[in-house]
């Protein structure tokens, strides 16, 4: 029998041999009792994800009263959905850490005092702009995730992710057959693509933050597997020629097609918009944190209900 | 609210596996919400959803003593060794 765990090897100070069983493929379950820095880290990393779902949720959400036709609204709904129940089944997750439990990472994420992604610190304006977000958005996060599940070392955060990584190529679809309608469409909807692409092109692409540290601690332990700007990298030379192919153009004076390498080349990254929504500082970042705060509050009466109904059960 | 893990069985030959887990505040609403994160596009024919304070937890020290019996293997190395030695000696 060759699977170890780290129960069996026991110390939580011994960092250096926790990242030498990490690096051999050994994975970590909630009961085992890893080093403080792999729990913090690892906790963190979730609890960005879950709250980036949830944001990410209520931003579909927005769009279900305005999506043209019945079919693309049940489709949003279904999408709605998935996003939510994935930050459920993270939050669960994250909870299981025992850092913080699912109460206080939503007070904190409604207070603005935690992160999601920076693509959901940005307003969509029209219908395209959720159809750059369902193509350009979750296909940059879909590559994220599928980097993480390569060698994720949380055990149940491997689980869910495999769960959540086959949903997420059901948006893809969706959001490139919505695409298509764009790019196949009349002038009006292949201009009002081309708008929703250049507000989304650099959020999308700074979704995979700025280039690694040589040192970075989530490599390390194995959550994730290669560095931001692969990841970037690989999302650039991918939807860079299927949109100039649609016939769009990529929001970027500088990218050009090297015929030699058969690469894309991109210009210069203007990190300063990403710092912003670090900062929770984005355009739309106070409406957004304030309108999900604002719909957690709405449905207080349904959670105080189900409280009650638990509290006769007993 | 308890919380609740959720196993899934699909059709055909594999065994019930765990999906997860979820808090809910009533057994039945366990059962919807199991079914809405875990089921969502028919991904189990069956479905057990256990209260986890149920389940009863064995760690690694209590399987500990069926960790090193040997006896109870045979990865067939010594039958092979033999016949290797016949063939070549033939």
């Amino acid at each position: 029998m060759s699977t170890r765990t780290w129960h069996d090897l026991g110390d939580p100070g011994d960092l250096d041999g926790f990242v030498a069983f990490l690096a051999e493929g050994g994975i970590v379950e909630p009961g085992d009792p890893m080093p403080d820095e792999y729990r913090r880290e690892v906790f963190r990393f979730i609890e960005l994800h879950a709250n980036s779902e949830l944001m990410g949720g209520l931003t579909e959400r927005d769009w279900i009263p305005k999506a043209p036709g019945l079919r693309r609204k049940m489709a949003i709904i279904a999408k709605t959905q998935d996003e939510i129940g994935h930050a459920h089944l993270l939050y669960m997750v994250a909870s299981d850490m025992g850092v913080k439990t699912r109460d206080q990472m939503l007070t904190d994420l409604f207070a603005g005092r935690s992160r999601f992604h920076n693509v959901f610190h940005y307003a969509a304006v029209t219908w395209a702009d959720q159809v750059a977000i369902a193509y350009l958005v979750d296909a940059a996060a879909l590559i994220s995730q599928q980097a993480v599940l390569k060698v994720c070392s949380y055990g149940p955060y491997r689980r869910i992710l495999k769960r959540i990584v086959a949903e997420e190529g059901f948006h893809m679809r969706h959001g490139e057959e919505m695409l298509l309608t764009f790019a196949e469409g009349t002038e009006i909807q292949r201009r009002m693509f081309q708008e929703a692409l250049d507000r989304w092109w650099l959020p999308a692409l700074q979704l995979f933050g700025p280039d690694s540290k040589p040192d970075d601690e989530l490599i390390t332990f194995r959550i994730k597997s290669e560095p931001n700007e692969v990841l970037r990298d690989r999302w650039v030379q991918k939807y860079a020629p299927l949109l100039t192919g649609y016939g769009f153009t990529v929001p970027d004076p500088d990218l050009r097609h090297d015929p030699d390498t058969g690469r894309w080349e991109i210009g210069e990254i203007d990190w300063s918009h990403l710092k912003a929504t670090l900062a929770n500082a984005g355009p739309d970042s106070a409406r957004r944190i304030g309108d999900a705060a604002r719909h957690w509050a709405d449905t207080a009466w349904v959670r105080d209900a189900l409280e009650r109904t638990s509290a006769r059960a007993a | 609210m308890r919380t609740y893990e959720v196993f899934l069985k699909r059709e055909g030959k594999d065994e019930f596996r765990h999906a997860g887990s979820l808090d809910a505040a009533t057994p039945e609403l366990a059962l919807v919400l199991a079914r809405e994160n875990y089921a969502r596009r028919a991904e189990g024919r069956l479905m057990w959803v256990v209260d986890r304070a149920d389940i009863l937890t064995a760690d690694e020290s209590f399987l500990a003593p069926n960790v090193d019996r040997p006896h109870r293997h045979n990865d067939g190395a010594l039958v092979a060794a033999r016949r290797r030695a016949q063939r070549e000696s033939s």
